[in-house]
Order: C-alpha cells, then sequence, then structure tokens
C-alpha cells in the first residue's frame, strides 16, 4: 500500500497541494489502511474501486477538500504570469496605437507624417500674357509672353492604410485585448482560494 | 440523490460520537452499509470538512499515529436534519410509485 501513498502523493505535488495538508492526507490515509489490514480487511474494502487509480483517487480528494490552489500548469509559466504578459504587450499596442493617432492629427505638430508614399512630378503651370513685339531686320515679329503660375514640385501621397488608420487599429486591438484579459484574470481570481 | 444522501450517512455515524475515517466505515458496515464501493469516503470527509459540516482534531489513538477525528458541526447537524426530512420525502414519494407496480412485477 506504501505505493498507492506514494502515487497520492505525487499527485498531491502536481497539484500543488500544499505540504503540510498531503502530509496529513498521506498519514490518515497511511494509518487508516494499517489498521484495515491488521484486522483482515483489504485496502480495497478501506477504498473501493479508488485503490485502482490512485491519481484519480488523489485528486478527487484534494478537489473535494478544496486544496488545489489552481489547476496544474503543464509549461513552466503559471496563468497569472502569462496573463500579466498579455497585457503587457496590449497596453504596448494600445500605447503605440494612441500616439499614431495623435501624431497623424493634421497640425498636431506642425508636421504631417509622410514617410512612405507615392511621389510624382507636378510640372510648372505657365499663365499666358499678353504678346510683344519685336524687330528683327525690319521685319516686326509677335512673340509670346508667358509667366510662371506655379514652381514644379514633387507631391508625396500616402500610402493606404493612413498613420492614423492603423494607429486606430491597434488602439482597437489593444483596448479590446485589454478587456478580455481583464475578463480572464476576474475569472481566474473567482476560483475557489484554497485555505 | 446518492451523494448528498452519503453525505448524510456520514454526518449520522459521527453526531454522537467523533470518528476517524476508518472507524467511520467501519460503522457505516455495522449498520448494514457499505458506500466503498461508490469510491471511497475520503473525498465525501474532503467536502464536509471544507463546507464546515464537520468539526475535526488530532487525538493519538490505542498505540498507533495521532488520528483525525471528525465530528458533526452544529452547521452539519442543521444539514443533517433538513437532509433526512428531504430524504424521507423522497423515500415515501419513491415508496408510492414502486408500490403502485409491485404486486405485478412479483407475481
Amino acid at each position: 500500500m506504501s505505493r498507492f501513498i506514494e502515487e497520492c502523493r505525487r499527485e498531491w505535488k502536481r497539484l500543488r497541494v500544499p505540504d503540510a495538508i498531503a502530509n496529513e492526507m498521506a498519514a490518515d490515509l497511511a494509518a487508516d489502511l494499517a489498521e484495515a489490514e491488521a484486522e483482515g480487511a483489504s485496502a480495497e474494502d478501506v477504498l473501493g474501486d479508488a485503490v485502482f487509480d490512485p491519481r484519480a483517487f488523489a485528486l478527487s480528494w484534494a478537489e473535494e477538500r478544496g486544496v488545489v490552489a489552481a489547476a496544474p500548469v503543464r509549461s513552466g509559466m503559471r496563468p497569472s504570469t502569462a496573463l500579466a504578459l498579455v497585457a503587457a504587450v496590449l497596453v504596448l499596442v494600445a500605447v503605440v496605437g494612441a500616439a499614431l493617432v495623435v501624431v497623424d492629427r493634421p497640425g498636431a505638430f506642425g508636421v504631417r507624417l509622410a514617410a512612405s508614399g507615392t511621389r510624382s512630378l507636378v510640372p510648372p503651370r505657365f499663365t499666358f500674357i499678353r504678346p510683344g513685339v519685336a524687330r528683327a531686320g525690319g521685319n516686326r515679329l509677335l512673340v509670346p509672353r508667358f509667366r510662371i503660375a506655379a514652381a514644379p514640385g514633387v507631391v508625396i501621397a500616402p500610402n493606404v492604410p493612413d498613420t492614423a488608420q492603423a494607429g486606430i487599429a491597434l488602439l482597437f486591438v489593444g483596448l479590446v485585448g485589454g478587456a478580455i484579459v481583464a475578463a480572464l484574470a476576474w475569472l481566474l481570481r473567482r476560483r475557489p482560494t484554497i485555505l | 440523490m446518492l451523494r448528498g444522501v452519503l453525505d448524510l450517512c456520514l454526518l449520522a455515524v459521527v453526531a454522537d460520537e467523533p470518528a476517524y475515517g476508518y472507524e467511520m466505515t467501519r460503522r457505516l458496515r455495522a449498520r448494514g452499509l457499505s458506500i466503498v464501493g461508490e469510491g471511497s469516503i475520503y473525498p465525501l470527509l474532503g467536502r464536509l470538512e471544507r463546507d464546515g459540516l464537520v468539526e475535526t482534531h488530532r487525538e493519538a489513538s490505542n498505540g498507533g499515529p495521532p488520528r483525525k477525528y471528525y465530528r458533526t458541526s452544529s452547521a452539519g447537524q442543521r444539514a443533517l436534519a433538513d437532509g433526512i426530512g428531504e430524504w424521507k420525502s423522497a423515500r415515501d414519494a419513491i415508496d408510492v410509485v414502486l408500490g403502485l407496480v409491485e404486486a405485478e412485477v412479483q407475481q
């Protein structure tokens, strides 16, 4: 029967049952089994079908007693740690999104971000004015005259998505994700706390 | 219903005199009831303890290690009284249902 009790101990350890309580349960079980054996009773007489499944028995006892602190996590990370990490990432995303929205407001800082976009050349614009007259070899020539109405330049059309749109999307993801994480954290805190 | 009834039986056997786990099993057997087939009494005792329906204390046993004794608490006494009433009502209703066909099936 010591093997049965050792299996139970292993399961309680996996379930993170406090050592003092696991020791108490193991001692009580060992004493009862020893007494039953002394009377000629078998372990099955004491434990019933549970004698064939020590892990299930240990889990059931610990759960009913309310000493399982949380669902066992197979990876090394605790749920609360994982949630905190996710929350930090979401906050960062929301902050970046908010920053993009603010920066992209026209005139917010006197600068509009257009670092990337489609560049196109704009030709100069000419305005014709009254033609002049020139003399050449006794002939009079009509000379067209014009002035430059607008200088040539470069226009930058921002690529899609716009900076503000990207910011809004990031802000949305950050806020919605944050709400989900907060709800999960609340649910975790509502789990029966033990001891 | 059966799960609650087993809880009642455990409360009943320690209502007057405290007992440790195996002693409770013995008392139940002495009264004609073996519940270990349902699993074992330990998870049930754990639930009763968690719900405050039993009080526990450690006490040295005869020549053996100190044992954990269970005794029905005042909340457990109230739960036991309520449970006995519910059990009797359920039992009477079942008796009526089964009594209607008892004569026929026994022929």
